[in-house]
């Protein structure tokens, strides 16, 4: 079997050359430092490493998760060991971040669509690095600078590594309700707490981790203002010593997937000496968090299309090379069969993967685009207006890979076969890995919550009535190009009728009918995934249509595009219609069931 | 010491070729380009050995514009500068010819090639170059791994230089041989002998600062006229379908009479 590409290379340069606008991203004075050449090496040495180095290691690291050992210690596996170093050396940790902070000012869209495909080759292992990003940017954006000298180069440079700490055995997604404890002392906190599925909580890659942990200040106030963030390192410096700061391994997690990388449970302060340093204001923790929100979700989007993704590709070639079966109209026994990809069936299950990964991977993209617009673009009117299409996209880009992905990653065990089943074959590990990414940063029904509940409504509306304008765009330069008008129909017919259901629940909330507002959110989000989805293939088919004609050499991969738009926008669209009738309706089947009734 | 790196632009090994219908060259449109792999492995032993001994590494590419992005991504790995002759394709001779010019530029103490380069395979032009500067060579340099860390491992160089001389361990049939070079010379890389480094964001960035000098081949004086004419390419045959034998005395006589193997 052909070596698995991960991601496709002509997709990643389709995206940026033919759908987005590359150029414009880079004529931002923010990017002045990039062109072209810069980022086909900085996408060159990904792949490689990504390809070559981080994809063998991936099933062994599936196979072998670390545990928490006799001596208290948690190691990573041996070839984390051997590719960490690699890694960092790339210089992914800080890629996007500004040149103040050691970082080289990468486009998001670059930075991201280059780590989906280390994500693919090996999801774990990339989420070390993540990690530690996130972490650092909280106190990049909030910490004083004092925080910033000690904790951002050696976070940054991969020297020790970072985690969000936020979840207790009693607040998950309630983070409202965490109860870690933080006690003034002069200069610091000392903490007092547990916490649960810290990813990368504890490993022997480098000396030291910092924990970015939420906790309550003595006397804060109950709920959502009283909760504040920490910094929390499990060793703290002594003059140049590192010395114990009493952050204990109080086990690891066995996970369905992910297995590459510990989820571990942390008590805090065990013997009163674990020490934790305020990142921003006292309080105002929830609020960093949020600031961070967009971009994390989409790192978990782009997880999902990544393990998606090689799952597809896996599939293509495993259809393309494996005899079964003959045509129907083959009568004869003795007739070779044929590899499986010549069935129709076969073929319908690998365009729902191809239609569901690189409709994914263009939502991203796009997302990441606006993130970018929203950050760097000189005009304050223009970046508005992307920070709310950002805004309103992030749940969707989120949950749409998460949720889709699962059924992709699904229909590449089914192509599998009996053989799908068992673990000589990779699709079972992906599909592992893949459900938990409608679970974390935020599970799917919060991100339909914070679609409807506040990003469609924010501004009154603004963010809709952009969308509405990208989309009518996307229209008529559809109609020019020459796709067939009856998918901009189809396109414009779900935007009206969700339009429609936007303002009638809006109403309802602004009436205070708020339950029968949010009833049916899921529908919601699932009814706006499926538009969204549909406008990125419109884009793709656009960007198609004009390939065909300029470049005929390229004929299979644009009609390709054409044929999983047309899926997309035929297959997948029409159910819109259905959930905007559910929601519209409040179909009131949950709402009114009791729970003595189940 | 200054060591000079060749790096040629080649086919994308990933990728299948296409024979042009008339079957004198290879489909180049909607190609990958990426630079030759071997060569990689020589820009990483040059970027060791210079963390060893200091020194300067300059890299060169003869071939196509846009090899400029092959020699960027060399000094991307950590190189200094760049040297590009702008041809179209030449032949090994003309290759080795064009580099001793260069050579007698730059007076470097070692020359490091790779063995061959994967779109041609030709294995000469090293050779060829060593031939004209009359300077001793050390083909398919290879390294026999210890017992070093995977860190340190990552380090070293395989090729190790003492009191004037180069010891390069190289890979012959049936083993590896040790051979003692005075400088300068010439070393040809093969597979074994390190793995090459990625290229870094930071190093990317860097690496856009540092100077190529584009030079015309025309400049040179070299006659670059091919000594070596392509007359044909051809897809190797199509594997045939296997045939089932009754039993092993069908089977050896197949392989007498058919197969003639024994």
């Amino acid at each position: 079997m052909a070596s698995n590409p991960l991601v496709s290379d002509r997709d990643v340069q389709f995206l940026l050359e033919e759908v987005l606008d590359l150029g414009r991203l880079l004529r931002l004075p923010a990017f002045a430092d990039h062109n072209q050449e810069t980022i086909e090496l900085y996408l060159a040495s990904c792949r490689r490493l990504a390809r070559e180095v981080l994809f063998p290691a991936y099933k062994p690291m599936d196979e072998e998760p670390s545990y928490l050992e006799e001596d208290g210690a948690v190691r990573a596996h041996p070839l984390m060991h051997v590719m960490y170093p690699s890694l960092v050396g790339l210089g992914l940790i800080s890629a996007t971040r500004p040149a103040e902070v050691g970082g080289q000012a990468l486009p998001q869209t670059i930075g991201l669509l280059a780590s989906v495909y280390l994500m693919a080759a090996n999801l774990s292992a990339t989420g070390y690095l993540g990690l530690t990003s996130g972490a650092a940017r909280l106190i990049e954006s909030f910490g004083t600078d004092t925080l910033k000298e000690r904790f951002l180069p050696k976070m940054y440079g991969g020297e020790w590594t970072g985690t969000m700490a936020l979840t207790e055995p009693q607040a998950g997604s309630s983070l409202t309700d965490v109860k870690t404890r933080a006690t003034p002392a002069g200069g610091y906190y000392l903490i007092e707490g547990s916490k649960v599925f810290i990813s990368g909580g504890d490993h022997d890659l480098v000396p030291n981790i910092v924990h970015l942990t939420l906790a309550r200040i003595d006397g804060a106030p109950l709920g959502i203002k009283g909760v504040s963030l920490f910094a929390i390192p499990k060793r703290r410096e002594e003059g140049a010593r590192l010395v114990d700061n009493d952050v204990i391994t109080a086990g690891v997690f066995k996970k369905v997937g992910w297995r590459g990388i510990p989820s571990v449970a942390l008590n805090f302060g065990e013997r009163g000496d674990c020490r934790g340093w305020l990142v921003g204001e006292p309080h105002q923790g929830i609020k960093c968090m949020f600031q961070m929100m967009n971009e994390a979700r989409l790192m978990v989007g782009a997880n999902a299309v990544a393990t998606a993704s090689v799952a597809y590709h896996q599939s293509v070639a495993y259809a393309t090379e494996r005899p079964q079966g003959r045509p129907f109209t083959s009568k004869d026994p003795a007739a070779p069969q044929v590899p499986i990809i010549e069935h129709a069936d076969v073929r319908r299950m690998l365009l729902r993967q191809k239609a569901i990964v690189e409709g994914g991977l263009g939502l991203l993209a796009q997302t990441a685009y606006f993130a970018d617009v929203a950050e760097h673009e000189t005009d304050a009117e223009t970046r508005k207006r992307a920070r709310l299409l950002l805004d309103l996209l992030t749940p969707i880009a989120k949950s749409f890979p998460a949720e889709a992905g699962q059924e992709s990653n699904s229909l590449s065990v089914q192509i599998h076969g009996g053989y799908g089943y068992t673990s000589e074959f990779y699709p079972e590990a992906w599909w592992r890995d893949q459900r938990l990414n409608a679970i974390h940063e935020g599970t799917t029904g919060i991100q339909g919550f914070d679609l409807l509940g506040r990003k469609v409504v924010a501004e009154e509306g603004a963010a809709f009535l952009f969308l509405n304008e990208e989309i009518g765009r996307a229209l008529s330069a559809a109609r020019s190009a020459g796709v067939d008008p009856t998918w901009g129909d189809a396109v414009a017919k779900a935007l009206e009728e969700i339009g429609r259901l936007t303002l009638h629940l809006g109403g309802l909330g602004l009436s205070g009918q708020v339950e029968s507002m949010m009833a049916h959110s899921h529908d919601y989000l699932n009814a706006m995934s499926l538009l969204v989805v549909s406008w990125i293939w419109l884009q793709q088919a656009t960007a198609a249509h004009k390939g065909l004609k300029e470049r005929p050499e390229h004929a299979d991969f644009y009609r390709g595009k054409l044929q999983a738009a047309q899926y997309w926008i035929r297959t997948e669209l029409p159910k819109v219609n259905h959930l905007v009738r559910l929601a519209e309706e409040v179909e009131a089947s949950y709402l009114e069931m009791r729970p003595e009734w189940f | 010491m200054k060591i000079l790196v060749t790096v040629k632009r080649v086919t994308d090994y990933e990728r299948k070729v296409k024979i042009s219908p008339d079957g004198l060259s290879l489909v180049t449109e909607g190609m990958n380009f990426v630079p030759n792999p071997f060569d990689e492995i020589a820009v990483e032993e040059a970027l060791r050995l210079q963390k060893a001994h200091g020194g300067e590494v300059v890299v060169i590419s003869i071939g196509h514009k846009d090899a400029s992005k092959e020699i960027r991504q060399a000094l991307a790995m950590g190189a200094d500068r760049g040297i590009h002759v702008i041809a179209e394709e030449l032949d090994p001779d003309a290759v080795a010819r064009l580099l001793m010019k260069i050579v007698e530029e730059e007076k470097p103490e070692l020359v490091i090639m790779g063995k061959q380069a994967t779109d041609d395979d030709a294995n000469q032009a090293g050779q060829l170059l060593a031939g004209y500067l009359g300077w001793p060579q050390a083909t398919f340099a290879s390294k026999v791994e210890g017992l070093d860390s995977e860190a340190e491992k990552a380090q070293t160089p395989g090729v190790v230089i003492a009191g004037g001389e180069a010891t390069v361990i190289r890979e012959i049939d049936g083993g590896l041989e040790t051979l003692k070079l005075k400088l300068p010379a010439i070393v040809t890389t093969d597979l074994r002998l390190n793995h090459p480094r990625f290229a870094s964001l930071p190093g990317i960035m860097k690496a856009k600062k540092k100077p190529i000098k584009e030079v015309p081949v025309a400049s040179f004086g070299v006659d670059i006229t091919p000594k070596v004419r392509n007359v044909k390419y051809a897809e190797p045959p199509a594997r045939k379908a296997g045939v089932k034998v009754a039993d092993v005395a069908e089977l050896v006589n197949k392989l007498k009479t058919e197969a003639k193997v024994i």
